[in-house]
């Protein structure tokens, strides 16, 4: 047996230890496994068998080990296997037989949740090779590993310019240093018709490249498969949203961390939907029952953007303890619509619309950021009723520093609705440690969040008094 | 030289101030992803934004952050503290996401009368030129209606030819560095760049001839410790030049935004063509600016084309903190220039930042004795 050291293998690992498991595991079944792992990887898997995650985080987990082992077995069979990011629909690479993508972020994440120390060894072999510390762990992780060895893909693209520098220019990194093909996709930073054009073209431009790499057309047929699988996911996605806008908040904050990858690398897979309708079926069922995590709901969190990974329970767990619900980060409101099937044309059209409504996309590389991230948050804040906003401040996000006192200021006026910005590494617990992180929440809610809230209800106390409440 | 250097010593040198005082309309510029060829044709002065070194950034930290490059943070400042109330207008580009993010927070809290924001595509493929092509259109109509002036191609032909000969007579000035032994420095080559952006080109283009007549009969420089490349981020910290050439290296080429890239690979000239297909080309080729996408090779031989001509025994590569754009090509530079043979020093640094000399000069000490030769 040879020892697994790169982050895919001891990821699909982990997975296959998990995958051991029969049905759905007792309290003390889960303890015994739990006991096995590095105390860093059981803390942080504990919260996925938490009683009322279990149903769900045992499918989730399964849905990652087949997504890992289809990549395996591409590789296998000699179809390419091409590492896409985050900010991109897959859909795109499944619907071609000849190809499997991986999604660099949704390594690196599996790698900060489940592997001992983390990802920290891979982004070491970055810094190893003269990058600077402030590029962003999301990708550098896992681009870490595949300059390490590890299961290198045969082709990289990249959707980041436009909105991101600190990924186009390290996806271009990896490109030259592995010496791999890289395919790019331009989000033009001009949301007026003819940068809606640019981009259609990109798109179908991209598409054309793909088919020429994999030789292989991209047929009506093979889209409809993926995209009707697709639909479901979206109808299931308004559910999910639909049941978080209660109060209190029926689902648990963990969803948050499933529904990501279910879109970055599976979405409309049976494995995405089955997690996805037993994620609907949990929540559904503890809105039924009136059950909430804490004896009150003390707070409504929304993240303006990203949040921490590298320690679940430290973070959800404290959270609904706590009676904070975490309602949403910006990677999971991706609003998806369904696609229409009914022509190769309308079905590439979704796609360019998906892609354009992507995360970080939609918001970074619009024509002003500031604006088009205020008007989303201000619209998801109401949507789902948040008290507050959170800005973690992952370091290598220079684009979201630049314009969060903006958002800040501009959430307040607009809305009335305060920003707490933190500071920490997503990915990565040596930045921040969680610990400063829940205090700052605390902080935050106590002082600002609360102080507002019953501040409000003190106010329409006195008009109440005076005859005008209620107006 | 001593014209240009006069230029260089404040951020809003005499003749801009002498120029407004006329009735004549400044706007501001930062990126070479900028054509001032237009604002030049409509008779406005383009300033190029420039923080000279000046470190405080005590007004910008409030908007931007400390995970935000320092340049970008200087150049707030100075559009916060009140520097660049002379400005009539600002022109943004998406040179970059913290660039973008620093005319953002400029216009929110300090909005100009005129503010057009362009947008250049980061690939350079028939999609984006077309694009880009119209996008200049949109900006030199928006330009044109803020000067009250009617654009023609014959007033862009001729600001475009006015820039041809500026760059011709900037590589045969810095090809005077190039020499052996030089016969300008590194520092000297700067200033000649930054004193651009302060004036009407018409008269820049003059006063470069000028000192390259004066510069014809100096006599050469002592022979340098070391011949070295600067490449990198955009600087325009005169005295970090002159600090490190204070040590024996000499620049005697470069490959900056306030440097060569500025003026090498631009083509030779325009004529009968659109004046604005030119410039769309010209922004997509040879900017040879690390925020576009798919042109490692480009810039990998702009450098080792350099390092062959000007016979540079070393290459320093400097991005400031958080620049991701450069600190991650100069990573990639250093290493494919390593492999080759060509010793590397990649420098990361904050703006300005004088408290941080001793640490550079010791960097830079250690690259001059990797290379070895006359101390």
């Amino acid at each position: 047996m040879t020892t697994k050291t790169g982050l895919f293998d001891r990821s699909l690992a982990l997975f296959d230890e998990v995958a051991r498991i029969q049905g759905m595991p007792s309290d003390a079944e889960v303890e015994g496994l739990l006991r096995v792992l590095p105390p860093d990887v059981g803390h942080n898997l504990s919260h996925f068998f938490a009683p009322h995650i279990r149903p769900a985080g045992l499918p989730f987990l399964g849905a990652l080990r087949s997504w890992l082992a289809q990549a395996l077995e591409a590789r296998e069979q000699g179809r390419k296997v091409i590492l896409v990011p985050f900010n991109f629909p897959p859909e795109l690479i499944m619907a071609f037989d000849n190809a499997v993508g991986l999604t660099s972020e949704v390594l690196t994440t599996v790698a900060a949740v489940g592997l001992q120390g983390g990802g920290e060894r891979y982004w070491d072999r970055m810094m190893a090779l003269g990058l600077p510390d402030h590029i962003c762990s999301a990708n550098s992780v896992e681009l870490g590993a595949v300059l390490g060895g590890d299961f290198p893909p045969d082709a990289i693209l990249s959707a980041a310019p436009g909105g991101c520098d600190a990924n186009s220019k390290i996806h271009e990194f990896v490109s030259h240093r592995l010496d791999i093909p890289q395919f790019v996709l331009e989000q033009p930073v001009d949301d007026s018709p003819e940068g809606h054009e640019l981009y259609r073209r990109y798109f179908r431009t991209l598409i054309h490249q793909l088919e020429d790499y994999l030789d292989e057309e991209l047929t009506e047929d093979k889209l409809r498969r993926v995209l009707s699988g697709a639909n479901r996911c979206a109808e299931l996605y308004w559910e999910l949203f639909e049941l978080t806008a209660l109060r209190p908040c029926p689902v648990p904050g963990l969803f948050n961390l499933f529904l990501a990858p279910l879109r970055f690398c599976m979405w409309g897979t049976p494995a995405a939907i089955e997690v996805m309708e037993t994620m609907v079926a949990v929540a559904r069922r503890r809105a039924a029952d009136g059950v909430y995590t804490a004896p009150e709901e003390r707070a409504r969190v929304l993240w303006a953007y990203t949040s921490y990974y590298f320690d679940l329970p430290g973070l959800y767990g404290f959270m609904e303890q706590r009676g904070y619900s975490f309602l949403s980060d910006v990677l999971d409101l991706y609003a998806p619509s369904p696609f229409d099937l009914r022509s190769y044309d309308s079905m590439v059209d979704g796609m360019v619309a998906a892609s354009w409504d992507y995360p970080m996309n939609r918001q970074m590389a619009a024509p002003s950021m500031s604006r088009a991230w205020t008007l989303d948050v201000a619209h998801w804040c109401r949507e789902l009723s948040a008290d507050c906003v959170v800005f973690c401040g992952h370091d290598a996000c220079k684009q979201t520093w630049s314009v969060i006192s903006i958002l800040r200021e501009e959430l307040m006026r607009r809305a009335g609705i305060p920003l707490l910005v933190l500071h920490g590494d997503s990915w990565m617990k040596t930045t921040t440690p969680m610990s400063a992180i829940q205090g700052g929440l605390d902080e935050f809610i106590n002082g600002v969040v609360r102080q507002r809230r019953s501040g409000r209800r003190r106010v329409r106390r006195r008009l109440s008094d005076r005859g005008g409440a209620g107006r | 030289m001593e014209r240009l250097r006069a230029l260089t010593r404040d951020v809003i040198p005499e003749p801009v101030r002498a120029f407004r005082a006329e009735g004549g309309r400044v706007v501001g510029y930062s990126c070479l992803t900028t054509p001032v060829e237009i604002l030049d044709a409509a008779g406005l002065l383009p300033l190029r934004l420039r923080a000279l070194g000046r470190a405080e950034t005590d007004l910008a930290d409030a908007r931007l952050s400390r995970f935000n490059c320092s340049f970008c943070r200087a150049l707030l400042q100075l559009g916060l503290d009140g520097t660049y109330d002379v400005l009539d207008g600002l022109i943004a580009s998406n040179g970059c996401d913290q660039l973008r993010g620093m005319y953002e927070n400029w216009q929110y809290a300090h909005e100009s009368a005129f503010f057009h924001y362009l947008k250049v595509p980061h690939i350079h493929t028939a999609d984006a030129r077309e694009y880009l092509e119209l996008e200049l259109r949109r900006y030199r109509d928006a330009v044109a209606a803020f000067a009250g002036v009617t654009l023609g191609d014959e007033e862009l032909a001729e600001a475009l030819a006015r820039q041809v000969r500026i760059r011709a007579l900037l590589r045969k000035l810095s090809a005077l560095r190039e020499q052996d032994p030089p016969r300008l420095s590194g520092t000297e080559a700067l200033i000649a760049v930054c004193a651009e952006g302060c004036l009407r080109p018409a008269d820049y283009e003059a006063l470069l001839r000028q000192e390259l007549r004066d510069l014809a009969t100096r006599p050469p420089l002592p022979r340098p410790r070391a011949r070295l490349l600067l490449g990198g981020a955009a600087t325009d910290e005169i005295d970090l030049l002159a600090d490190i050439e204070g040590l024996g290296g000499l620049v005697v080429a470069d490959t900056m935004c306030f440097g060569a890239r500025a003026f090498w690979r631009h083509p030779e000239d325009g004529e009968d063509r659109d004046p604005i297909a030119v410039l769309a080309e010209q922004l997509l080729t040879s900017t040879l600016c690390p925020r576009m996408i798919e042109q490692f090779d480009d810039r990998l031989a702009f450098v080792q084309d350099s390092v062959q001509r000007a016979q540079a025994d070393g290459v320093l590569l400097v991005h400031n903190k958080f620049c991701d754009v450069h600190g991650i090509d100069n990573a990639l530079l250093r290493l494919t220039l390593e492999e080759r043979g060509v010793p590397v020093l990649a420098l990361e640094k904050e703006y300005g930042a004088l408290g941080d000399r001793a640490r550079i000069r010791t960097r830079v000490q250690a690259l001059l004795e990797r290379i070895g030769g006359p101390r």
